[in-house]
């Protein structure tokens, strides 16, 4: 029968032409992930080990690539076998075999992206590593799927079918239907899934992906057939951007009721404040959004923030949503900081803490995308806040030693042997008391530390060489402990975060 | 009238509808046969309107720390449970859906091709071909279906004769799948799994109603799954553990059990779906292709005239499913849709029920 025949034909030619023109655009989504990491909130505590894990950077140039699916000299051939089966009744037939081997060809291209096929209950259930794969791999695939093959698939059903009314459509909707149902459903059951802050910067990859693509798929089904389609996607659309407010809530719960048993040893930056700057400083690329989403709960937020942004200095990024919702965010650390502070029973100590946690934040905000949206007046602020915990720890820890070496008769000459003596003994015990805690104190960063040091010397060195000074006579006594160098060389040895004690280091000068 | 009074009243009532509704369902008139299409688009209705009512009870003024509790604090994540596994099997037979659309479409050609005065060899030859498309299409092993490979797809419906492996790469619609290793079968075992039924002081108080939405639940996506070919349907249990001296439940059980019996009966030939459509059509295409296959021009005048009444026949049936399967398809996405909207209604209430009180 000569349909039979042409049948056959059109079928030979779709399946033999359809493997040669294999696309040549396949970029694969590992060559665009910068390395962060990414960690859960919840068991923070004195906790030292992050999982590095990567994360998709979202290329904003994957537009639209045409390709052709089938070479262009075969459509002619296919058009006319579609004329002539169509004429003679026979277009079921010429749609099934059509549908049938453009479907296939579009589930190998999508078989390719390795896309897991999981069930509601595979994606509810899976850990979080895994998910952020499959999220970041749906969020690749989308991009492709509709950016590239549906598109192409479109135009090949237009220069095929274009002339036959409705069939046109209705192919392409059968060619596409699987696919684009199997994409539809993970989509869905991320948007159902609990909402935690892990998750929240694939949230927006995928959100944001679909917000790009929405149009297309707009436009790819357009018919009364396919509304079905546009409608579920613009569904999904809303239900990303709930869960996308929804992660962003917990991460602000999870920062503020992060608690902790037992102070944080050595008084250094807290894994906290490394997670929540770290994190928050991934927010800027996705400000567009975020402020989009945050806008009507921007409200609360702006009256919650006890900086506000007002003034000479106020721009629009330091008064968008997103800003006000990072700074919401900090005063949250800052707080937790503050109680966590104050389990630390020496005062001194939790200046330390305070200090070196500010200093940190202030650090992260200055040296990232995030300076923006702090703005130059919060920075000065925390600056101020920090060596303002500087000098409370000077002032709690030497103010009582440096009395010992005060002079209580101004005018006076030198005193007495015992009272001299007395002073340079209450001077040794308070400093090594002093030496012995706080060497074992950190403070992580450089530059603070080396500060910390040259304002303490200068103070306590410069008090004991005084006192020495004022009495040359008892200078070679043997109650003198230590020299001002012994002295200077010590205070070098605080805050290293490693504990010592005076008869070690003694040791180590005399050798 | 106290709270408690006003909830034990609720609840009957809540129970007096269910039986009432799956009374209706099981006495269908002439066009609305068991497991046809617009009889499962009443069973869809039915559950979306019991589900309502569910809700309405369980969450509707009440102080959600009530349902936090034993033993609402296992029952309601069980249903949460059972609902995530309802959402997997009704993306699974909204697909299957397709492939009855197949048929459907399979069964357009066969009726074009007969439906000509004089008849002609040439159409009986293509009608035959579309018919052996078809039957093949409704008995394949839904688990043959998936697993074909595309190299040994051929999409010829060409002259060197129709073969199992050819045909079964026709089965395009069947590609689709839930996930691997899934099984719409231990699905729903899985969901009858645990189910046990109130006793006691429990029987007369809110677990019961959460009893009976379970079992709503597990029947409605059961009969689904026996009418609508879909992945992997070996094995379907065939028995629920429902107490008959349940009152309401008297009904859904007849129905379960007469369902139950047409599928024991099927589950010997081959797994076509027990959709009503499908197999009328099944019939239809059996007694047509020993008619095309006999058919030489002009034919015995009685055969013709039986095929004749055949076809049209099919036409009635292609009809049904025409103006009706899409909007089946529809109907299982709005389930789908009522059913993810519960759950997080449900976690609402369970979150917001055991928050401490500051």
């Amino acid at each position: 029968m000569a349909m039979s025949r042409l049948e056959e034909e059109l079928i030979h030619m779709l399946v033999k032409h359809k493997q040669q023109s294999e696309p040549t655009y396949m970029p694969s989504p590992s060559s665009q992930r910068n390395v962060v990491y990414n960690e859960s909130v919840v068991s923070l505590d004195n906790e030292s080990a992050k999982e590095a894990s990567s994360k998709t950077s979202c290329s904003d140039e994957c537009g639209q690539y045409i390709v052709d699916l089938v070479p262009e000299h075969v459509i002619p051939d296919i058009k006319s076998i579609a004329k002539v089966m169509f004429a003679s009744d026979y277009g079921q037939e010429f749609c099934e075999a059509f549908i049938g081997v453009r479907k296939e060809a579009l589930e190998q291209h999508f078989d390719i992206l390795e896309n897991g096929k999981l069930s509601i209950e595979d994606v509810l259930k899976m850990e979080w590593c895994s998910l952020s794969t499959e999220m970041n791999k749906w969020t690749w695939s989308m991009k492709i799927i509709f950016g590239v093959y549906l598109m192409s698939e479109k135009r090949l059903c237009d220069q095929v079918l274009g002339e036959f009314g409705s069939v046109n459509s209705f192919c392409f909707l059968e060619i596409a239907k699987t696919t684009i149902l199997c994409l539809l459903n993970f989509g869905e059951a991320i948007a159902m899934g609990p909402q935690e802050p892990e998750k929240l910067l694939r949230l927006l990859d995928m959100y944001e992906t679909l917000a790009d693509l929405v149009i297309d798929i707009d436009a790819l089904f357009s018919e009364d057939g396919g509304s079905f389609v546009r409608l579920e996607f613009h569904k999904l659309l809303e239900g990303l951007a709930d869960s996308v407010k929804a992660a962003f809530n917990a991460f602000g719960v999870a920062v503020s009721s992060n608690g902790s048993l037992y102070p944080f040893p050595g008084g250094g930056v807290h894994p906290l404040s490394k997670y929540v700057m770290n994190y928050i400083s991934m927010f800027p690329e996705y400000c567009r959004t975020l402020n989009l989403l945050l806008e009507d709960q921007h409200s609360d937020v702006a009256n919650l923030v006890s900086e506000p942004q007002c003034g000479p200095t106020a721009s629009l990024s330091t008064s968008c949503p997103m800003a006000c919702h990072l700074r919401s965010i900090t005063s949250s650390l800052e707080s937790n900081l503050h109680k966590k502070s104050k389990l630390y029973k020496d005062e001194a100590l939790q200046h330390i803490f305070l200090m070196n946690n500010l200093h940190y934040m202030v650090q992260k905000v200055k040296g990232s995308e995030l300076r923006p949206f702090f703005g130059d007046e919060w920075i000065r602020k925390h600056n101020a806040k920090f060596q303002q915990h500087e000098m409370n720890y000077e002032r709690v820890t030497w103010s009582s030693v440096v009395l010992l070496l005060k002079d209580d008769n101004p005018g006076s000459s030198s005193l007495s042997k015992s009272a001299f003596k007395e002073k340079c003994k209450g001077f040794s015990v308070a400093f090594e008391e002093v030496y012995k805690n706080q060497t074992s104190w950190c403070i992580p960063d450089p530059q603070l530390r080396e500060d910390l040091r040259i304002s303490t010397s200068l103070k306590v060195v410069h008090a004991y060489r005084t006192f020495l000074g004022r009495n040359p006579a008892h200078v070679d006594d043997k109650c003198i402990k230590h020299t001002v160098e012994d002295v200077e060389k010590l205070l070098l040895d605080l805050f290293e975060g490693s504990p010592r004690s005076l008869r070690n280091s003694r040791r180590m000068m005399k050798t | 009238m106290d709270t408690q009074e006003q909830e034990l009243e609720d609840i009957e009532l809540f129970q007096k509808h269910v039986s009432d509704r799956f009374t209706e369902l099981s006495s269908p008139p002439e066009d609305d046969a068991l497991l046809s299409v617009s009889w499962l688009h009443r069973l869809l209705d039915v559950f979306l309107c019991c589900e309502a009512e569910f809700e309405a009870i369980l969450i509707m003024d009440r102080d959600p720390s009530q349902l936090s509790k034993p033993p609402f604090d296992r029952l309601i994540p069980e249903f949460i449970e059972r609902a995530v596994k309802a959402l997997d099997i009704c993306n699974a037979v909204a697909n299957g859906v397709d492939s009855v659309r197949h048929c459907q479409k399979l069964s357009e050609i066969v009726i074009s091709a007969l439906d000509q005065n004089p008849l002609g060899d040439g159409h009986a030859k293509r009608a035959k071909k579309a018919l052996l498309m078809l039957l093949s299409a409704m008995n394949l092993d839904d688990k043959e279906g998936t697993h074909v490979k595309a190299t040994e797809r051929s999409w010829s419906f060409g002259r060197r004769g129709v073969n199992k492996e050819q045909i079964a790469g026709h089965f395009r619609s069947l590609s689709w799948q839930v996930a691997k290793n899934w099984s719409s079968a231990k699905q729903i075992q899985s969901m009858i799994y645990n189910l046990v039924a109130p006793r006691g002081a429990e029987a007369s108080g809110l677990p019961s109603p959460i009893y009976t939405m379970n079992v709503i639940m597990i029947f409605v996506m059961w009969a689904l799954v026996a009418a609508i070919p879909c992945q992997e349907r070996n094995g379907l249990p065939t028995h629920f553990p429902v107490p008959k001296q349940l009152n309401w439940a008297h009904s859904l059980i007849g129905l379960q059990e007469k369902i139950a019996d047409e599928w024991k009966k099927k589950e010997k030939k081959g797994m076509s779906g027990l959709l009503d459509e499908l197999q009328k059509m099944e019939k239809l295409a059996q007694s047509l292709i020993d008619f095309t296959d006999s058919f030489h021009f002009p034919g015995d005048a009685e055969k013709v005239k039986e095929a004749a009444a055949n076809v049209s026949e099919l036409k009635e049936i292609f009809g049904r499913m025409d103006q009706g399967l899409t909007p089946l398809q529809m109907h299982i996405r709005e389930v789908f849709h009522r059913i993810v909207r519960s759950r997080t209604e449900f976690l609402d209430v369970l979150e917001k029920g055991s928050a401490p009180v500051l």
